[in-house]
C-alpha cells in the first residue's frame, strides 16, 4: 500500500526542532549560535524565505546564511520579495540556490544580470509583490522563513514597529503549514509596546548584534524639485485631479508627485479643490505630504511601510494614519497593495521608458530590476464593482460596448520627455523587448505597466488621454503628441495632433489654463527639508543625510 | 560653443507688450537664459539667436523653435537664448515664461 502523506511535514518539523533544541533557551537563541541554528533546521531542497523588503532587511540572518559553507546549504529554492543586499548575491555566487522566485532586484540589478549571464541565477519567475505573496499560500509555501522584527519579548512574541511591511504575509503561510519561523530582532524586552506576531507563529528569536537595516526610501528633498516638475504638477492637478475629482489615490516616490503634494496647499487651495480631491491615500508616510496634512487636505493615509523620521509625526496624527493601541504607526504591504488595487480612483507613477503603445518599463539592458508593487496598483481592477465619480467618468470615456466595464481606474504615467543625460523617455521599442532580457523571463518582456491599462500620460508638453482613444493608431498619435523633442515626438504629424487636441484627447497647458510663467519654486509649500520640520511643528525627525543645519 | 541665428514666421503678438524686454531663467547648469524684446519692424517674424556650449543639437533646437513660433503668437520680437545645457523642456518652459512676462499686465 502506498504511503499517504497525512502529516509528514509536521513530523519533519518536529525532527528539525529537536535537532535545534540544544541551541535555544525556550525560543531564544544567542546570536553566536545563529549559524548552528541554520545548519540544524535547514535541509537540502527546502523552500527558504528570506525577508528583504525594499525598506527593512533581515540583514543579520542573511549575512549568517551567506557565511555557511556550500556543503552545508545547497539545493535551496529561495523565495523573497527583494534581492537588495550583497549577502543575497553571495548565496548565488556560492552556488547554494537551485531556484529563485522574487519580485524586485533594483539595487542589485547589474549584479543579477551578470550572475544570470554566467548561469548562476536560476530564475523561477519574477513577480509583483502580491502575486509572490499569493504563491506563498499556493505552491511556494516556505519550509523555513528568516524574518526581521523590531522587538521580541522572552516568550517570543514580536513587535514590528512602523515597518510591518510583508512580515505577516511570510509568517502566516509558513507557520500554518508546518514551517519554521526564525526572527532576528533589534532587542529583547520584558514587555512589548504591542504584539504584532504572536509567539504561536514563531519558533526561534535571535537578538541581532546590530539593528536591522532600514532605508529612508520615500524622503524627497523639496530643494531638488525643478520648475519643470512644478509645471507638470500644475498640469496634472488641473487636467486630472480636478477634472476627474480624484478622491482616493496612490503616489510614487518620484519628485514629480512630491511636487504635486507640495502644490496642494498653494495652487490646489487657489483652485478651491480642498475637500474635493486627494482625501484618501494609500501611500507611505511621505514627508512631503506634511504641508497638505497640516492644511487639512487629507482624511486618511494607509501605508505599505513606514518611513524613517516620521515616527513621532505619525503617532501624533492618529486621525490620519493607522496606529496601534500603543500609539505608534502600523503598515502592511499586502493589504496596502490590495487596497491600492481595488479601492483607489487613481494610480500615478513614473517610468524610465514608455513605448508608442503606452507600455512602460524600468528595465535597461544589463540590469534585471523586476517589478515590485507598481503593477499591483497600476492596472485595471476588473473585479471592482463599487462606483466613484472618477471611476465612472473614466469608464464613460473608454471604449463603449455591451461587454465593457462601467468604470475604469485612472492609471497615469507622469514623465519628463527626457531622462537625465538627454536620454529620451519615449522610445519606439522598449529595452525590455531585447531578446537577452526576455530570455530571463521565459520569453515574456518585463513590462511594468501595460499600455492597455494606462488612461493618461502626463509630460511637460501636456496630457494624452489614452483611455479616450478609439484605436491603436490614435493612441500612438496621442503619445507622439506629448513626447516633445524625443525621436518618438518628432515623428508626430501636426494634423493628427491638432485633431486629437480638438477632441480633448491631447491637452496642452494653455488648454487647461495653466500658465507656465507661474511654474517656479516659489509655488511650493516647502522649499527644503527644514520647512517640512517647521510644518510638522518639530515632530518630523529627518534622517541625518537630509540635515544640513 | 555653437552659435546660430534663425527666423521663423509667427502671428503678431496678440497685444502690445507691456514692457521693453523680459527675461526668464538663468545661465546655470541644465538651464538657460531667454531674453525677449519687441521688434515692431517685422510684426510677422520672430528672430532667434542661440548660443550653446553643446554642439551638435542644431536640428532639435530648430525643431523646438519652429514649433514655438507656430504655436504661439510671437511675431514682432527678437529672442536671445544663452544656453547652459538645458533640455528641450526647459527651453520651451523659459520661452513661454519670457513671453508671458513680456505680455503680462503687471509691471
Amino acid at each position: 500500500m502506498p504511503q499517504v502523506p497525512y502529516d509528514s511535514r509536521r513530523r519533519n518539523k518536529a525532527s528539525r526542532l529537536s535537532r535545534a533544541s540544544s541551541l535555544a533557551q525556550g525560543k531564544l537563541v544567542p546570536h553566536e549560535k545563529t549559524a548552528d541554528l541554520l545548519r540544524a533546521v535547514l535541509e537540502p531542497g527546502d523552500i527558504l524565505c528570506l525577508e528583504g523588503d525594499n525598506q527593512k532587511q533581515a540583514d543579520f540572518l542573511a549575512a549568517e546564511l551567506a557565511g555557511l559553507d556550500p556543503s552545508e546549504l545547497r539545493d535551496i529554492h529561495l523565495v523573497m520579495s527583494c534581492i537588495t543586499l550583497p549577502s543575497h548575491i553571495e548565496l548565488f555566487k556560492k552556488g547554494m540556490i537551485k531556484k529563485v522566485d522574487f519580485a524586485y532586484a533594483g539595487p542589485q540589478g547589474a549584479a543579477v544580470a551578470e550572475l544570470l549571464a554566467a548561469g548562476k541565477f536560476p530564475i523561477g519567475a519574477i513577480h509583483t509583490y502580491n502575486e509572490l505573496y499569493a504563491r506563498y499560500y499556493i505552491d511556494l509555501t516556505p519550509r523555513v522563513a528568516l524574518i526581521a522584527a523590531a522587538k521580541a519579548d522572552r516568550a517570543g512574541n514580536l513587535f514590528l514597529a512602523a515597518n510591518t511591511e510583508e512580515t505577516p504575509a511570510i509568517v502566516e503561510p509558513t507557520a500554518f503549514y508546518d514551517g519554521i519561523v526564525i526572527a532576528q530582532v533589534n532587542e529583547i524586552v520584558d514587555t512589548l509596546p504591542r504584539i504584532d506576531v504572536p509567539t504561536d507563529q514563531v519558533d526561534f528569536v535571535i537578538e541581532a548584534p546590530y539593528p536591522m537595516h532600514l532605508t529612508a526610501l520615500f524622503t524627497r528633498d523639496p530643494a531638488a524639485i525643478t520648475d519643470t516638475q512644478i509645471l507638470m504638477a500644475m498640469i496634472a492637478i488641473k487636467g486630472i485631479y480636478q477634472e476627474y475629482e480624484v478622491e482616493s489615490l496612490n503616489h510614487g516616490i518620484g519628485f514629480d508627485t512630491a511636487a504635486i503634494e507640495l502644490l496642494l496647499p498653494t495652487y490646489g487651495e487657489e483652485l478651491g479643490l480642498k475637500g474635493k480631491i486627494c482625501k484618501y491615500w494609500m501611500v507611505n508616510p511621505l514627508p512631503t505630504m506634511i504641508p497638505a496634512i497640516e492644511s487639512g487636505w487629507v482624511d486618511t493615509v494607509f501605508s505599505v511601510g513606514g518611513e524613517v523620521g516620521m515616527e513621532r509625526y505619525t503617532a501624533a496624527r492618529s486621525d490620519i494614519y493607522f496606529t496601534g493601541r500603543d500609539g505608534s504607526f502600523h503598515s502592511n504591504r499586502p493589504m496596502g497593495q490590495l487596497a491600492g488595487h481595488y479601492a483607489l480612483d487613481m494610480f500615478i507613477g513614473a517610468s524610465l521608458q514608455i513605448d508608442i503603445h503606452g507600455n512602460s518599463s524600468t528595465v535597461s539592458k544589463g540590469r534585471i530590476t523586476g517589478f515590485g508593487g507598481a503593477p499591483n496598483m497600476g492596472c485595471q481592477p476588473n473585479g471592482r464593482r463599487h462606483p466613484s465619480k472618477a471611476w465612472l467618468k473614466a469608464g464613460r470615456e473608454a471604449n463603449p460596448g455591451p461587454g465593457a466595464l462601467p468604470g475604469r481606474k485612472l492609471v497615469v504615467q507622469m514623465v519628463e520627455t527626457f531622462q537625465a543625460g538627454r536620454v529620451p523617455t519615449f522610445v519606439e521599442t522598449l529595452d525590455a523587448q531585447d531578446p537577452s532580457v526576455k530570455s530571463a523571463m521565459q520569453g515574456v518582456a518585463p513590462i511594468m505597466i501595460y499600455g492597455d491599462d494606462v488612461t493618461h500620460i502626463v509630460t511637460e508638453e501636456g496630457i494624452a488621454n489614452l483611455g479616450a482613444c478609439r484605436t491603436q493608431e490614435e493612441r500612438t498619435a496621442a503619445i507622439r503628441g506629448v513626447a516633445g523633442y524625443t525621436p518618438v515626438g518628432l515623428k508626430r504629424s501636426s494634423a493628427d495632433t491638432a485633431a486629437l487636441r480638438a477632441r480633448g484627447i491631447i491637452k496642452l497647458p494653455e488648454d487647461l489654463g495653466v500658465a507656465p510663467a507661474r511654474a517656479n519654486r516659489g509655488l511650493l509649500a516647502a522649499q527644503e527639508i527644514k520647512d517640512l520640520v517647521r510644518w510638522s511643528g518639530g515632530l518630523y525627525d529627518p534622517p541625518s543625510q537630509f540635515v544640513d543645519w | 560653443m555653437e552659435a546660430f541665428q534663425q527666423s521663423f514666421p509667427s502671428h503678431a503678438l496678440a497685444w502690445p507688450p507691456s514692457r521693453k524686454w523680459a527675461l526668464a531663467g538663468v545661465v546655470g547648469s541644465g538651464n538657460l537664459e531667454v531674453l525677449i524684446e519687441p521688434n515692431p519692424a517685422a510684426p510677422d517674424t520672430v528672430s532667434y539667436s542661440v548660443e550653446t556650449p553643446i554642439p551638435g543639437y542644431r536640428d532639435s533646437w530648430l525643431a523646438a523653435l519652429s514649433d514655438f513660433s507656430a504655436h504661439y503668437a510671437v511675431g514682432g520680437t527678437t529672442i536671445t537664448l544663452h544656453d547652459q545645457g538645458a533640455p528641450p523642456v526647459v527651453v520651451k518652459l523659459r520661452l513661454r515664461q519670457a513671453l508671458d512676462l513680456l505680455t503680462s499686465a503687471q509691471s
